[in-house]
């Protein structure tokens, strides 16, 4: 039997590079792709690199002739970076997966298809069950616009895997990752001169580390499960005790003021908090992971609090 | 109590600390140093915690600070409710068990009291776990203070998870009937909601153990209750008591009526096996049993007790 044939989606960013990176090291798979118009920051040695918009009905054209049995879907924007608007990171998600499985109806070497998706879709509620499982994916209103489109981006791939029986999806909803050097919403939302927090709340957040995060793509490309699988660190954090550890300062907000000091904050050159970001800092969000646990065969190695911790640690390491 | 001598000289030491560019927890730990033994491992650990140094549990359960509340409610429990407990080895010292307790007087305090009584009168104390009504975690401070004590919104995955946990949970059927009933109705207990506790029981195989409150009905007796005002702060229901809203935040201390709690025998679920949860003939009679044990050790109770506020 000849060797896996992997497509990776968003190679250029620290998720994707990163799992190139240990694919190449697996002596299992045989051929690994890479798409993306941005240039991997990993250096990759075997990865053949597509330069195309995953937007851009032509990556149809590209995909097929790899003959890919394994598409991993890493191309979903948590947030808008610097220079991005919301409506890009809109299109990339929404249009990029519709193209992205456009192109893959064609390919019938298929088997597997992998998503890093987000746990965003359970939102963050105060009455909300304190452990999501994956059954609980629309107990409440999609109320932000991420939130749909998680909502719409999951919709596609249930729709292709009733189409197409003989791949696999597996849905992997991560919760907020964190790692040293890794630019993501929590580690920018931390390193803020003053902490905006929501006054009188400290609700319960789950992180996953970023190194745990490749990983479960890469244990999930070899054993996928059909359907939704949570990932987070276990166990979970009270906001206020994650930002005291970051040795920050909070500034405590009273609800209303919450959004329009945030987006005041966007002009003097400080990072934008989303509005599912504000909404989890308000009424907190945590998952069950027995399902990647047991079915997928992978625990992270690092808890909530472990990965916070190593992430505080990480600056005094380098300088070590 | 500290003196003033001692606290304007742990003032100007944490002022000094400060000016030498120590940070806020440094400075108040060194402080702290003048003040009596007490009072320094309190500010010592309040300045340790400045630094993100304490625990939660995975359910946002803060073991120290449960602690560090409990001389408060020592205090309500001691001399303003004068509480008697009986019974408190009918709650299994370890493993799971699900409590299941009459509800009124509006806030949680009856939660907090049934922990107390296990605390103070169980020979194997531990902290049980008890559901609060959803609406409590949209609320400022209320929400935190809730779940560092062991409050987790009231949902069956949540019951179901920690009875899985083998933790002691605590939940009241009546829910908001039974807290937003008003004074007149006081012992009569509401409809059980449709047992949903005891599928809870039956699917982990907890055994039940009634628990029947007296006393709480009357620290905030409800004559009666404002629509348009529950409406516009999105509350279940918003209570008229003789003293609240009339005295602005000051209504909401509680009257010091004298309080009873009993925990009853168990009831042993786990013979039924998992599968028997769905038996609702079986679901309803156990959660009318329940219902009928508390409700006479209620009515019982309330005799031995005598006067509310002797």
């Amino acid at each position: 039997m000849t060797g896996r044939r992997v497509l990776i989606t968003g190679v250029g960013s620290f998720f994707g590079g990163e799992l190139a990176r240990r694919l190449e090291r697996d002596d299992e798979v045989e051929h690994i792709v890479g798409l993306d118009t941005r240039r991997p920051g990993a250096r990759l040695k075997r990865t053949e690199l597509i330069h195309a918009d995953i937007r851009d009905p032509k990556i149809a054209g590209l995909i097929a002739p790899t003959r890919v049995d394994t598409v991993v879907h890493n191309q979903i924007v948590r947030q808008p970076g610097p220079g991005m608007s919301p409506r890009t990171m809109h299109d990339i998600n929404v249009i990029g997966s519709l193209q992205l499985l456009a192109a893959c109806e064609k390919v019938d070497s298929i088997r597997t298809f992998v998503v890093r998706g987000s746990a965003g879709i359970y939102g963050a509620e105060p009455h909300a069950p304190q452990f999501f499982t994956e059954d609980m994916a629309r107990l409440f209103p999609l109320r932000t616009r991420f939130q749909r489109d998680v909502g719409e981006i999951e919709n596609y791939f249930e729709t292709f895997a009733r189409r197409h029986p003989g791949v696999t999806c597996t849905m992997l909803r991560y919760q907020p990752a964190i790692g040293a050097g890794v630019d993501t919403q929590i580690s920018r939302y931390l390193t803020m001169p003053v902490v905006p927090t929501h006054l009188g709340f400290d609700p319960r957040l789950q992180v996953v580390h970023a190194s745990d995060a490749v990983d479960a793509l890469a244990v999930a490309v070899r054993n996928p499960v059909r359907g939704p699988v949570n990932v987070a660190g276990p166990g979970t954090i009270g906001v206020t005790r994650m930002v005291r550890l970051a040795g920050r300062t909070t500034l405590p907000l009273v609800g209303p003021f919450f959004g329009p000091v945030t987006s005041a904050a966007k002009r003097v050159g400080l990072p934008v908090l989303s509005e599912d970001f504000g909404r989890l800092l308000r009424h907190g969000r945590a998952v069950d992971i027995r399902r990647l646990e047991e079915e997928v065969g992978f625990s992270p190695r690092f808890t909530t609090e472990m990965a916070l911790e190593d992430w505080v640690q990480a600056p005094a390491r380098a300088a070590a | 109590m500290v003196g003033v001598g001692p606290a304007l000289g742990a003032l100007r030491l944490v002022r000094e600390g400060l000016r030498q560019g120590l940070d806020a927890p440094e400075a108040l730990i060194r402080g702290a140093a003048v003040l009596p033994r007490d009072t320094r491992r309190a500010v010592e650990r309040a300045a340790r915690r400045l630094d993100g140094d304490y625990r939660e549990d995975e359910w946002g359960f803060d073991e120290e600070f449960a602690d560090l509340v409990l001389p408060f409610l020592d205090f309500l429990y001691d001399r303003w409710w004068r509480v008697r407990t009986l019974g408190a080895g009918n709650v299994p010292g370890h493993g799971r068990a699900l409590m299941v307790a009459n509800h009124a007087g509006i806030l949680p305090w009856d939660a907090t009291m049934i922990s107390m009584g296990l605390l103070r009168e169980h020979p194997l104390p531990r902290y049980p776990r008890f559901l609060v009504l959803d609406w409590a975690f949209s609320l400022p401070w209320v929400s935190v203070a809730i779940r560092k004590v062991g409050g987790v919104a009231a949902s069956p995955f949540n019951a179901l998870r920690l009875l899985e946990s083998d933790q002691l949970v605590a939940v009241f059927p009546e829910g908001v009937k039974g807290t937003g009933k008003p004074f007149r109705e006081r012992y009569r207990l509401q409809r059980f909601g449709r047992g949903g506790f005891v599928e809870l029981a039956l699917r982990t195989g907890s055994s039940i153990v009634p628990v029947a409150v007296v006393g709480s009905e009357e620290i905030y007796p409800k004559l009666g209750e404002s629509s348009p005002l529950a409406r516009a702060i999105g509350a279940p229901f918003f209570p008229l008591t003789p003293l609240f809203p009339w005295l602005g935040p000051a209504g909401v201390v509680p009257l010091p009526s004298r309080w009873l709690i009993e925990f009853c025998e168990p009831i042993p679920t786990a013979h039924h096996g998992p599968d028997a949860a769905d038996d609702r003939s079986l679901v309803l009679e156990l959660s009318e049993q329940v219902r009928d044990t508390i409700q006479a050790k209620l009515l019982e109770n309330v005799v031995r007790r005598g006067p509310a506020f002797a």
